[in-house]
Parts: C-alpha cells; structure tokens; sequence
C-alpha cells in the first residue's frame, strides 16, 4: 500500500519541501540497510531538530502510517528496512555535538552524530566513547543506541547501553520525554535501559547523553599466529582464566587473514590457521606486566610470530586490517552475509568446527573475523548473487549455524540486534511467556504499532524459521 | 488489629508464580522479601496481606568458571554467593551497605550499591540475564548466559531498582570478575571537608584510579586499589597514604543506620551537595559516582531542604531508612520524574491488580 498524496504533503509543510523524498528512483537508495533484504519505503522524511521528529510522527499516528527511523543504514539486521514501507525517518541532519563536558565527562549529542567524530571530538578533552563498531567511521550515535551497538573494545568497557546516560526520545503518539540523565540511582523505572537496544520499535531518539572515558595513558596492542582456529580459541579461554580481561581480544581466520593481507599489508601471517589481536590498555606499569603474562599464555598454547605494535601508526595499521576485514573479503566474493551470535568463551572450538561443515556442506566459503574475548562469533558467508539460487543457500546456512550457536548455550545476537533477520528465529530462545511479557512493553509503549513494524518480534505472516520444526523450549529451560 | 502478614516461603520459582498469581486473583497485597535488609526503603504502607519470601530458593544453578559467567537462585545472600565463587578465583562487584544477609534478587530489586560501583559499575552493568514471576502467574526470562547479547528487549532493566513492584526475581545471570592480580586499601585523614574533597580529587585523577574511594564526614578518606601490582604500587607510592586492611570494606559495608538517606547527584555536582549539608551531618560519599549516604535525623525540614538542593542538581534524595512519620511528611522519594505517567502505565501493564507492594515504590 503506497501512502496518499495528502500525506506527502502534510510531511512537507512540516519539515520543508526539500526534505521529503518520495520519487521512485531516489527512495531506492533508502531501501537498504547493510544486511540482505530490502524494501521500499513510501517517503523518506529529514527532520531538523525533536520538534520536527515529534510531528512527523504524530501526522504517522494520525494516519497510521508505519514509522521506521534510520541513522547510516549500516545496520546488519535490517532494522532500518523499511519491510510494511511508509516513513523511513532519517536523522543525519540531526548531527550536532550538542555539548562535551570535561568535568562531568559526559557528550550530549544528536543522533545523526557518527560515532568516530564523537570520540574524535572528546580526544581534545583527553576523552573517548568507547563503545567502537566496525563501522564506526560511518554509523550513528542514534543508530548504536536503538541498536545497542558493540565493538572490539566492549570485551572490557562494555556495550552501547553501558554508556548512554540519557535519551530524549519521541514516542509513537509524538510526546517528547527525556529518559534518565547524568545521575546515579534515578527514581522510577529504567525507561532508557529498556529503550536501548529497542530497535526502533519504541522510540526515536532525537537526542543522546554518553559518558566519556579517559583516554588511558598506554595502549600496547600485539599480534599472534596460531596454526589452527582450535589452537587460538583455547588461547582466547587461557588468558580470561589467567584473571586478565584485555581491552580487545579479536580473532581472524586464514581466509580473512589472506584477503586482509593482501589489501592491507599490515604484516598479518598468511600461513597461520589465525591469528589474534590483543590489546591492553592503561598505565605503563600495567600494560606491561599485562602483555608479558598474555605471551607467556599465548605462547603455551601455541601461539607464535608474537608482533607488538612499536609505534602508534603500526597499531592504526593491525587496526585497520580488523575493522576493515569485511570489505577485504570482497577480494574473495563480491557479497557477503555477515552473521552474529555468541557462545560461552569455552564452546568457541566446537562452534568454530559446526560453522566450517556448515559452509563445507553449502560448499560455500566462510570467513571467521570476531570479537573472540567475549564468545561473540561473526561468521561471513561469502557468495556471488549473479549464482543462480545461492541466495537461498546462503540463508539456509546462515541459520544452520545460529541453530548452533543456540544449542551451545548461546544467544542470538550479540551486538546487531535482531530485527527482520532473525526475529523468526526468537521462539529459539525465547518462551511464549518471555515473548508475551516484551509485547506488554511494545503495546504500553506503541499501541498502534507504528513504530518499526515487523522487526524484532516473529511475524507469522513472514518467513518462518527452516529449522522450527527443531524448536523447543527445551533450549529455554536450560539457562535456569 | 492488624493483622500480621501470612508468610510464604516458595520451595521453587514455578511455585513463586502460583503464589503470586493466587495472591493477584485474591487481590491481596504481597510484599516479595529476600533478606529484608531494604525493608525500610519506601514510602510507608498498611501491612501486606502475603509476604513471599525467597529464602528457599537459594542455589548457586551454574558457575562456569572459564565462561565466567553465574547463574543462581534469587534468595541466595550476596555472602554465601561471593564465598562460591571465591573458590574459583572470581568475585562479583556486589558491596552494599546494611550487609551482611542481602539476598541477590532483594539487591536488584532494590537497586542498592556499593564502593565498588565507581570501577565497575552498579549491577545494571553486569547482570545479563534474569527470570521473574509475575502476577499473572508466567514465569518469564530475559537476557540469557553470555556476556554480550542483544537478543529482544532488555527486560532486565525493567526490574532493577523497581522494588519489586513489576515483578519476583526468581533468579539472575551474572558476568563475574577474576580476583583482582593484586588488591591494596589505603587511607587518610582530614582536618576539613575541603581538605578530604581536596585528597579524594586527587586519588581520583591518578592515571590508575582507585576501584573504590569513600569519603566520610569525619574527614578520613578510604580507597581501594586494584590491578598489576606493579601499577598498584606505584599509585600508591604516588599517592602516599597508609597501607590498611581490606577488612575496612567489610567494616564499612555493615553500615546501616537505622534512619538514613540517599543523595544521588551528577558526580561532580557532589561538591556543592556535601557543602551544603548540615555542618554537624553524619555521612560517606563516594566523589567518584556522585552519590552521599547521610544518617537522617527525624528533621522533615532539614531533610527537605536536602533533597530540594539535590533536585536543583539534577538528582534525589531517597530514604533508605525512616520512621513512618518522616516518610509520610516529605515521602520516601521525592518529585516524580516526568515520565511518571508511562512508568505507570509500565505498571499497570504488569501489575494490572496492583498487588505487588502497593503504595510502596514509585508507581
């Protein structure tokens, strides 16, 4: 159902003619996020500021039409797909670093801000924001916040919602509230806990307090070869179990390592079955004493070629070779399907193995390039979409091995969020009961559901999961 | 007469939710009690017709040391859990005040915390799962038993710090911490406040902070310092105060006066707040989290005037602990927020009977 004239028009005496797009060819770049399904939205809406947003979404209400907000589009779930089409509500003219407070150390900002400005413009304070995606350089403070976004560096400083002190948000019937704010032990409930991480489907976030971290005085970052992706993940167990939690503790397998190598040339050894990226950070004395214990660790679980970072732009360099690993793969396969789930730290070999006859089973290769410290596993399928049919393969495979990662003991997602993507696959892990008690939250909070309809919640007018006839709450009884 | 509460001790979290369910449909007032160290946190109410108490429920259910992560029971103290895992060489960041006998879902429940929040933060930061029986009788989880997962809503939040009033922890998942590589308290004393606000600034800008740093009204300054024992050292070197024993944490978590209150402001808004406090005020801060736990006198005024100065800041002032007619004169938690209207309709959503603590919390 494409949406009324009258509409389009009502948006535009809102936030100004030029700010509505509604033309076929121009709304098709807004059809995507980076995940692997799309869909048309009906308008593409730019507010300039809350009072604006506020509107949008009451002419939304009024028409019951669906409203889906949109930071980068670098989302990898498809939370900002706009899947029953209407608003896709886009923030990126709301990009202002409101304040930073050196004392308070704190940054108030709009959600269209880009996460590496925002730490770019704290390091003047000697400040960061820690939370550090991969896409860091593009996505949005807003879009990490409604996604609670993770990182390399969340194994020790934790994730977006650990970090977001407060939110101005505009619900679905257009009031403005602030959530929370820069005071410990608020009275009242957790709004802003339980609206991060909502995925767009409780709020918008117009405006976003963070706290801001000191920049610590040293950081050593090292790099170490394994013979096989075995070898590296009992490596990952050993150093948590000698008590250390460094600050990033990242691994790549030998397909990452080679399409990484070959466009980075950052030193990263093309032979080794992987590799891990370790970082410690904090006064001399400790990271010292904290890299020397992790080689003795790595060494004694094969761990070899051990390479420290000597300078700050060799370290940049190892940097850029992770974060920039998934767009190396392209060298590989032209598309990719990047996956997220986590496991306990301890079951990463067996899930490692499950993921490798996965693909070996779809004949399809797959990289592995993760946040290893924290179990959260990001297998990349990687394919051709001009092959005929593989797109069905690829999906197949994909679920296969979340199913795997759930029979681990593992979540479905540990930092891109459900959205359209998995959310067939919550009754995995979640009982009718759990789910019903979240719908409370969303029927309080959107009662028209309007907000980001079709994400996060099983839809059963959609794809149902292949494998729900394996599903049980079998899974579920096992945490407790 | 009043009559005196009927007591339930529930042998498992399916019967928790029964309980709670039959109270729900009888519409019967039930207060969930764990170690009842916070009972005096809330605004005063008639007695509840039907405590549930967690007591039975008190089993460590997983601890998987090389995960780190621990699931147990939510009627397990905070001691006997620490004790648990201490003897794999972990620890959870749980001091609260008024110890020793905190249950852990009366902990969440009541959002209490402690030193060690200002290096890891409060429990909102490491609990990453949860269950909770609710008045309709589901029994219903979030979160899950990894440490990083962004799987649904993150109900946990919801009912931590919520009194009780949504729901009954009946269990919680933790991401749990190796015990520190080295472990070292100091202290001092001041003859002023400005002298101890002066030392903890200090304390708190070496390049390794401490993990933990009370200051107290009688001008002494404690703080906690963990990490390589190099480093550690070093900042204490550096610092040069006296070596003293960590048994003052356990000393300093006992307190619990019997009427006292809590000051929550932006962190480096605690100056002012501890200036303008009453000159002859009993009370210990933590300047690096921003918050100052006062022993109240039965004063409505001076209690007022603090928790208007607090609110001026952007902050509260919540009573942990009061006679009835402190609590009615100027209430337990002071101006609502303004989002009281949706926590309300939070509440009703889950609580539709409006049986669990009623009239206690918040909403």
């Amino acid at each position: 159902m494409s949406m009324q004239p009258q509409v389009v028009a009502e948006l535009r005496s809102v936030v100004g003619r030029d700010h509505v797009i509604d033309g076929a060819n121009d709304l098709r770049i807004f059809a995507r996020d980076a995940s692997i399904e799309g869909a048309m939205p009906d308008a593409v809406v730019l507010p300039a500021n809350s009072a604006e947003v506020a509107a949008v979404v009451r002419l939304a209400a009024k028409h019951r039409v669906p409203v889906v907000p949109r930071g980068a589009g670098t989302g990898l779930s498809g939370g900002a797909v706009t899947i029953r089409g209407g608003i896709a509500l886009q923030m990126t003219r709301m990009r202002r670093i409101l304040e930073i407070d050196p004392v308070g150390q704190t940054a108030l900002v709009e959600p269209g801000v880009v996460n590496q400005e925002l730490s770019l413009a704290a390091a003047s304070h000697g400040l960061f924001y820690a939370p550090d995606p991969s896409s860091q350089k593009a996505c949005t403070i807003g879009g990490n916040a409604a996604e609670n976004s993770g990182g390399p560096h969340c194994l020790y400083y934790g994730v977006t919602t650990n970090h977001v002190l407060g939110m101005e948000v505009v619900f679905a019937d257009g009031s403005v509230h602030w959530v929370s704010g820069d005071t410990p032990d608020r009275i009242g409930l957790d709004l802003c806990g339980i609206l991060v991480g909502s995925e767009g489907t409780l709020c918008t976030i117009t405006k976003v307090k963070v706290r801001l971290l000191r920049q610590p005085p040293t950081v050593a970052t090292m790099l170490a070869a394994f013979p096989t992706v075995e070898s590296a993940s009992h490596a990952v167990s050993a150093v948590i179990a000698r008590g250390i939690v460094p600050a990033a503790l990242e691994m790549m397998d030998q397909v990452t390592v080679g399409a990484v190598e070959a466009h980075y040339h950052a030193g990263y050894p093309t032979d080794a079955g992987a590799v891990l990226l370790v970082e410690v950070d904090g006064i001399a004395e400790s990271t010292r004493e904290l890299m020397s214990a992790i080689r003795e660790v790595l060494a004694a679980n094969e761990g070899y070629a051990m390479r420290e970072a000597k300078t700050p732009a060799e370290r940049e360099l190892l940097w850029a070779g992770r974060k920039g690993a998934i767009g190396a793969l392209g060298r590989i396969k032209p598309n990719y399907y990047l996956h997220d789930g986590v496991v306990p730290r301890t079951k990463l070999p067996q899930i490692l193995s499950a993921v490798g006859e996965i693909g070996e089973h779809y004949k399809l290769p797959v990289a592995n390039v993760f946040h290893a410290g924290d179990g959260n596993l990001h297998p990349n399928i990687l394919f051709d979409l001009r092959d005929h049919g593989v797109l069905d393969q690829v999906e197949s495979a994909g679920e296969e091995m979340l199913r795997a990662v759930i029979e681990f003991g593992g979540a479905l997602s540990g930092e891109h969020g459900i959205g359209l993507e998995k959310s067939a696959f919550m009754p995995w892990v979640f009982s009718p009961d759990d789910l019903y008690v979240m719908h409370q939250v969303k029927d309080v909070l959107d009662p028209d559901g309007i907000m980001n309809p079709g994400k996060v919640f099983p839809d059963p007018d959609r794809k149902r999961a292949r494998l729900a006839g394996r599903t049980g709450l079998a899974i579920e009884a096992k945490w407790w | 007469m009043v009559k005196a509460p009927a007591v339930e001790r529930p042998g498992s979290a399916e019967e928790v939710a029964t309980r709670l369910r039959e109270a729900a449909e009888a519409r019967l007032a039930v207060t969930p009690v764990g170690g009842g160290r916070a009972s005096g946190m809330g605004d005063s109410t008639d007695p509840c017709d039907v405590e549930i108490r967690t007591s039975r429920l008190d089993r460590v259910l997983e601890h998987s040391q090389a995960d780190m992560v621990v699931s147990v029971e939510a009627g397990i103290t905070v001691e006997a859990l620490q004790a648990a895992l201490l003897k794999k060489g972990q620890f959870l960041p749980l001091d609260p005040f008024n110890s020793p006998g905190h249950t852990i879902g009366g902990l969440l429940a009541s959002g209490w915390t402690g030193p060690l929040r200002m290096r890891f933060g409060s429990p909102r930061d490491f609990l990453i799962g949860i269950r909770v029986a609710l008045p309709d009788g589901r029994l219903a989880s979030a979160g899950g038993r990894v440490v990083k997962n962004v799987s649904g809503y993150d109900m946990m939040k919801l009912h931590l710090g919520a009194l009780g009033s949504l729901g009954v922890i009946v269990a919680a998942s933790f991401k749990v911490f190796p015990t520190p590589l080295h472990d070292v308290t100091v202290e001092s004393s001041h003859a002023s406040l400005e002298e101890g606000l002066a030392a903890s600034d200090k304390a708190l800008g070496l390049p390794l902070a401490p993990s933990a740093l009370e200051l107290f009204s009688s001008g002494r300054v404690l703080a906690r310092f963990l990490g390589s024992r190099d480093a550690v050292e070093r900042m204490v070197g550096e610092l040069g105060w006296s070596k003293t024993d960590a048994s003052a944490w356990t000393q300093h978590s006992r307190r619990g006066p019997e009427n006292w209150a809590r000051i929550a402001v932006p962190r480096h808004k605690l100056r002012p707040t501890l200036l303008g406090l009453p000159l002859d005020a009993e009370w210990w801060a933590s300047p690096g989290v921003g918050v100052v736990h006062w022993t109240v006198a039965n004063d409505p005024e001076r209690v007022r005037d603090a928790r208007s100065a607090a609110e001026a800041a952007g902050g509260s002032l919540v009573l942990m602990a009061a006679p009835a007619e402190l609590k009615r004169a100027i209430g337990a938690w002071g101006t609502p927020p303004p989002t009281l209207a949706l926590m309300q309709r939070l509440k009703a959503a889950f609580d539709p009977q409006h049986v669990l603590n009623p009239g206690r919390f918040v909403v």
